[in-house]
């Protein structure tokens, strides 16, 4: 089997050499090329990774679910298969989690200068906060509800429901939170340098949570592997 | 047809079960009314202010009860370990899914009447407009028993169980308790510019589209 075999070990090794150069080059546009923004001051600078993260977070859960809708419609048919749609979506909602870590770090640290306060019920906020919830419950269904095929397939069907959910709290949010503060969202990226720094920070934590997806999918791969070779140990000792 | 008699054989069979021994009903209803005292003795300064957080301790009450009793679900099912044979009937498992939700939302609306009742009577609120008071709670707690019985049948025979239902349950829910606190707050004349129809065709939207994902999920889920 190999699933953790040079091939995919020479593919994370790739992938970490390009994320890491990216991350370089976008920190340093960040830093020493993108100017300062007028009235925001260095406090904006947060945003290219704030934003970053935001969009990669919700694209890893968008694989997550992709990869529940794929493990419950295959079902029973192709082991195989189930693995892999198993381990994809335990790699995604894990890096999902951290980047939504970061993110719910990052926008209080900015909001306390510009907004003066930690945090306000405001929708985008809400939102991403909720989302998160949401996928930290996965990782503990993960976590405590076993691996076996009762606790897959429920995580599964959580990270399903997690789409409409996310749909019918984007619009609940929306009218709840209607007399928060407008967030005056990339005001600032009027520079053209200010748009070459946010476009590479976007595509570094995108191929920074590529690579780490990738190998934890790898690690969760051998996991599986070891899991089975444990079953025909037992088999084999009857 | 066929299906419709197993379906009423199933929700039959839970509610004679449960008025035999009144475990479910029971003890709901019971942790409902102490959730209400000390919602009382947490909250009650100003009862004249009661309008404003009335609405909120009605749903907050409402969800803690419904979600023990959505812990004790599929207790019967596990202690005899025959989920497995109602699923070997041959009633469809989305059959089997929709009779256990029904009769879900059966002791939950038990359960509630005397609860909110109680509410409007520990916390002065005067309802002023039944209709929207009614419809929310029965739209909302539809939401609560479609996903509430997926995750409870599926978790059942998970190991902390009932820590792992609310923490899975509760995000998924936390759409419906907003509306529901809205179109409750109108509906007892708090001093909020809301439209109450909006949050209620919400909750049907709701309720649709749960309630179709969720059928289908629970047929996936236990063939998976």
């Amino acid at each position: 089997m190999g699933k953790g075999g040079p091939v995919s070990a020479r593919i994370g090794f790739g992938l970490t050499v390009v994320a890491a150069g990216l991350l370089t080059a976008a920190l340093y546009m960040v830093f020493f090329v993108a100017p300062l923004e007028a009235t925001l001051g260095i406090s904006q600078k947060i945003f290219y990774f704030h934003v970053g993260a935001a969009i990669n977070m919700l694209l890893s859960f968008g694989f997550c679910a992709l990869a529940g809708l794929v493990y419950l419609s295959i079902g029973g048919m192709n082991r195989r298969w189930a693995d892999i749609a198993d381990a994809v979506g335990v790699a995604t909602a894990e890096v999902g989690v951290t980047l939504g870590a970061i993110v719910l770090i990052t926008g209080p640290l900015w909001a306390r200068k510009a907004w003066g306060t930690w945090w306000t019920w405001e929708p985008r906020l809400t939102l991403s906060l909720m989302v998160f919830l949401l996928f930290l419950a996965y990782l503990a269904l993960r976590a405590f509800a076993g691996s076996d095929r009762f606790g897959r397939g429920v995580a599964a069907g959580l990270s399903i429901l997690g789409i409409p959910a996310v749909y019918f709290i984007h619009f609940a949010v929306d009218r709840w939170g209607g007399a928060h503060p407008q967030v005056v969202y990339k005001g600032g990226l009027t520079q053209p340098e200010m748009r070459i720094a946010f476009g590479l920070s976007v595509a570094a934590v995108f191929l920074l949570a590529t690579t780490l997806s990738w190998l934890r999918l790898t690690i969760e791969r051998e996991r599986q592997h070891l899991d089975e070779l444990y079953l025909e140990v037992d088999r084999r000792l009857g | 047809m066929d299906e419709l008699r197993r379906y009423a054989a199933i929700v039959g069979k839970d509610l004679r079960v449960e008025f035999r021994t009144r475990e479910i009903l029971y003890t709901t209803t019971l942790f409902a009314l102490l959730l209400v005292v000390i919602f009382a003795f947490a909250f009650l300064s100003d009862p004249t202010k009661s309008r404003d957080y009335g609405p909120g301790i009605i749903w907050v009450t409402v969800l803690f009860a419904t979600t023990v009793g959505q812990n004790r679900l599929f207790d019967r099912e596990r202690e005899n370990d025959c989920l497995w044979s109602l699923l070997l009937s041959p009633a469809a498992p989305s059959t089997v899914f929709l009779a256990k939700a029904t009769a879900q939302l059966a002791f939950a609306l038990l359960m509630q009447v005397p609860t909110i009742l109680l509410i409007l009577v520990f916390f002065d609120l005067r309802v002023t407009d039944p209709f929207a008071f009614v419809a929310a709670l029965a739209l909302g707690n539809v939401a609560l028993a479609l996903v509430g019985t997926l995750f409870a049948a599926m978790l059942m025979n998970a190991r902390m169980k009932e820590v792992l239902l609310p923490l899975v349950t509760y995000p998924l829910f936390v759409p419906v308790v907003i509306a529901g606190v809205k179109v409750t707050a109108v509906a007892v004349g708090a001093p909020i510019a809301e439209d109450p129809e909006v949050w209620l065709k919400f909750l049907l939207g709701f309720d649709m589209i749960f309630g179709v994902v969720t059928v289908m999920l629970f047929g996936r889920m236990v063939r998976a």
